[in-house]
């Protein structure tokens, strides 16, 4: 699979004041620099922006962007997705992989086994885990570790694992997934549609758990 | 508030079979566990657990930092998939 060759930084999501600034929900690791890559682009290429970091606010990145002079201007932008050339990113450390190129590439074991292909790369403050799903939907966490991925190809476009023994009989079928939430749908639709009612039996099993 | 400190850590006992057991065995393997609520031990450094988060098993490679934390801190229950941007993924090394 070739490699990304845009990677989305940020999007505007809101205007700041009246000369145009705009508020952009940052996707660097580090907020601020959502600016730091040169100019950014929109998704087509077509309109191009030097971006000039004023600040932070409630989440977002407060900038103003090069042709945008006045709130009106700013607001036609809200939406919008800032791109930068992949090879805009500085080169990795050795065992360090930035998460676009790792998204999409096929994983397979080292006899040759297809695992499925990266959807996400995920960090719960226990190390970097990838997110697999394979063509039958099924979803695999695989510790991003030296023994369970001992290969990352880039230039071949491939991820060799060894994925740790139990791991694979772990897949979570789509269809589980797909009624998990299906379900809590279910529950809200209920909770919505008799409210009252709803409420008031949660508070009468809470009263009986009492006694 | 603080729990004593004469009572120790709290770890469900079938955990610290399992991974006694795991450790002995020498293999990679992940302990699948449901004990949330089990403090991370010292002697459990270097092992792989599958902490349950209510749908599937996230695996967690226990670090020293980790220790006297929750097995559950680090399965978040909810659902949430970010933007790459520009972050970088590290290799951990066993």
């Amino acid at each position: 699979m070739p490699r990304p060759d845009k990677v989305c930084l940020g999007t505007i999501v809101g205007v700041h004041g009246v000369q145009g600034a705009v508020r952009i929900k940052s996707f660097t690791a580090d907020p601020a620099d959502v600016a730091a890559y040169g100019a950014v682009s929109d998704e087509s290429g077509g309109r191009r922006f030097e971006v000039k970091v004023l600040g932070q606010a409630r989440g977002t990145v407060l900038a103003r962007l090069s042709g945008v002079a006045d709130r009106n201007a700013a607001e036609a932008l809200r939406g919008l997705r800032l791109y930068v050339p992949r090879a805009a990113l500085p080169e990795a450390n050795e065992d360090e992989f930035y998460h676009a190129d790792l998204i999409g590439l096929p994983v397979e074991t080292k006899e040759g086994a297809p695992l499925g292909s990266v959807r996400a790369v995920l960090n719960f403050g226990a190390g970097d885990i990838l997110e697999l799903r394979d063509e039958n939907g099924r979803e695999l966490l695989l510790p991003f570790s030296d023994a369970a991925v001992p290969e990352v190809d880039l230039a071949r476009g491939r991820i060799v694992a060894s994925p740790p023994e139990g791991l694979l009989e772990q897949r979570v079928p789509a269809a589980a997934e797909a009624g998990g939430g299906a379900a809590r749908r279910r529950r809200r639709k209920r909770r919505a549609a008799g409210g009252g009612a709803g409420a008031g039996g949660g508070g009468t099993d809470r009263g009986g758990a009492g006694l | 508030m603080a729990r004593s400190v004469w009572k120790g850590p709290f770890v469900d006992g079938y955990l610290l079979k399992k991974a006694e057991r795991a450790r002995g065995s020498g293999r990679n393997e992940v302990i699948k566990m449901w004990s949330r609520r089990s403090t991370i031990l010292p002697q459990f450094v270097g092992l792989t657990f599958g902490v349950h988060n209510g749908h599937k098993f996230i695996p967690v490679l226990v670090t020293e930092n980790m220790v006297g934390h929750k097995f559950g801190e680090f399965a978040p229950t909810r659902a949430f998939h970010g933007h790459s941007g520009d972050k970088k993924a590290v290799k951990a090394k066993e």
